[in-house]
């Protein structure tokens, strides 16, 4: 305590900031550069040279942006094409084990900053698959829901680092990038659609038995309906005909609904995906130096809010399978 | 007119059109939150979480409408 002097406190109205200029000075300067690189990247670019005639030098042009969907691949091994897509999961999966490795190897009792940092993250998810599934249900859906989070959430991070689009690898189609964000491929999203599928009906078959696959062909109470007009009930047996008829239509619906989600958990998360790259090169395309933040910074958010809906929606369809399903007129 | 200038004016109209929708929806939700949280300030957090995964679903269909423009430019 008694090392503890107050500071000599320089009592200016300014905050010292770095460079011995106080901050307010600081923040007008860097508002000026990014205005004059702006204003220089906007002349620079296509547009400064469809409406002023200016010719950059030739270090600064950038090539028109090519975006193909299917991803391209670098090398063969076999008949198996190993493309720059698969490059970039393989990448996210190293990632995520070091990072699994180091928490587990290094965690103590009283834990650090970092792991408290990671540990929180984990407390979120685990409220989060708590309040949307139950007590019971949250715990036991938990590991893969955070797995496919934590999966699209990297894959999506990761292909905003420098490098991803840039490096060219030499194949004999011509210079193709060789890290290509993962979720831009088509093939990821549809792969971990379909996992989400088959943990759904399994969630669903293991749960409620023979019952959860009777909801989809619901043909009780047209085959009442038709009993009934064998007994004599014409009327009843009618109407329980017609009921049964409505109640078929709907349970069919219902059973291509579910394969429907596999196609709308798919396009939503390439079509973000994407969007936000063409959105990048685009930008890229136009102005060279500073806008590009803007898309950028809208694909860490957009990483995020997808990552997290994927899981959500993965959550709700396998809690709602779960519960046994409450019989309206049997 | 050939079937090149066909297939970037469908790409336009396509995502033109099939962004109304998804518009107009992503509106309504957020009034309905504005309401929501006028109401009752304390619980901003569960309405802020469920608009967000209300206006991720009425996104996916602009995304939808964006997927088929973005086939008709680059791969038909």
């Amino acid at each position: 305590m008694a090392e503890q002097k107050p500071a000599p406190a320089k009592q200016t109205g300014k905050k010292i900031g770095c460079l011995g200029c106080s901050f307010s000075l600081g923040i007008f300067i860097f508002i000026i550069t990014v205005l004059v690189l702006f204003i220089v990247s906007l002349a620079l670019g296509p547009i400064g040279q469809g409406f002023l005639g200016i010719k950059p030098p030739d270090w600064l042009s950038v090539p028109t942006p090519h975006v193909l969907l299917p991803a391209e691949a670098i090398f063969h091994i076999g008949p198996f094409a190993v493309t720059n897509s698969l490059i970039t999961t393989w990448l996210t999966m190293v990632l995520l084990v070091i990072l699994a490795l180091t928490i587990v190897k290094r965690s103590k009792i009283i834990p650090s900053r970092a792991q408290s940092a990671i540990e929180s993250v984990f407390e979120w998810l685990y409220n989060f698959c708590k309040e949307v599934a139950g007590e019971k249900n949250g715990r036991k859906f938990f590991p893969i829901i955070t797995t496919i989070i934590l999966f699209v959430l990297f894959n999506g991070w990761l292909s905003l680092l420098p490098g991803f689009g840039s490096i060219l690898a030499h194949t004999e189609e011509g210079s193709v990038p060789l890290l290509r964000g993962a979720n831009t491929d088509i093939n990821t999203p549809l792969a971990l659609a379909l996992i989400s599928f088959v943990f759904i009906e399994a969630v669903g078959i293991t749960s409620g038995g023979f019952h959860y696959l009777k909801k989809f062909m619901n043909v009780g109470r047209l085959g009442k309906g038709f009993g009934k007009l064998f007994k004599g009930q014409v009327k009843s047996g009618l109407g329980d005909m017609f009921f049964g008829i409505i109640d078929g239509v709907v349970s069919l619906i219902e059973f291509i609904s579910e394969f429907f989600r596999i196609i709308s958990l798919t396009f939503r998360l390439f079509g973000n995906m994407i969007g936000g790259e063409i959105l990048v090169l685009m930008f890229l395309f136009l102005f060279f130096v500073t806008p590009i933040i803007i898309p950028h910074g809208l694909e860490l958010i957009f990483g995020l809010i997808q990552a997290l809906i994927f899981g959500f929606l993965t959550l709700v369809f396998a809690s709602i399978a779960a519960t046994p399903h409450e019989g309206e007129g049997h | 007119m050939d079937p090149e200038t066909m297939k970037l004016l469908a790409a336009g109209i396509s995502m033109g059109v099939g962004a109304i929708g998804p518009g107009i929806g992503i509106g309504i939700l957020g009034m309905g939150a504005m309401n929501a949280l006028g109401r009752n300030p304390e619980a901003r957090g569960a309405i802020l979480t469920n608009m967000m995964i209300a206006i991720a679903m009425a996104e996916a269909v602009a995304i939808y409408a964006l997927v088929i423009a973005v086939i008709l430019i680059f791969v038909a």
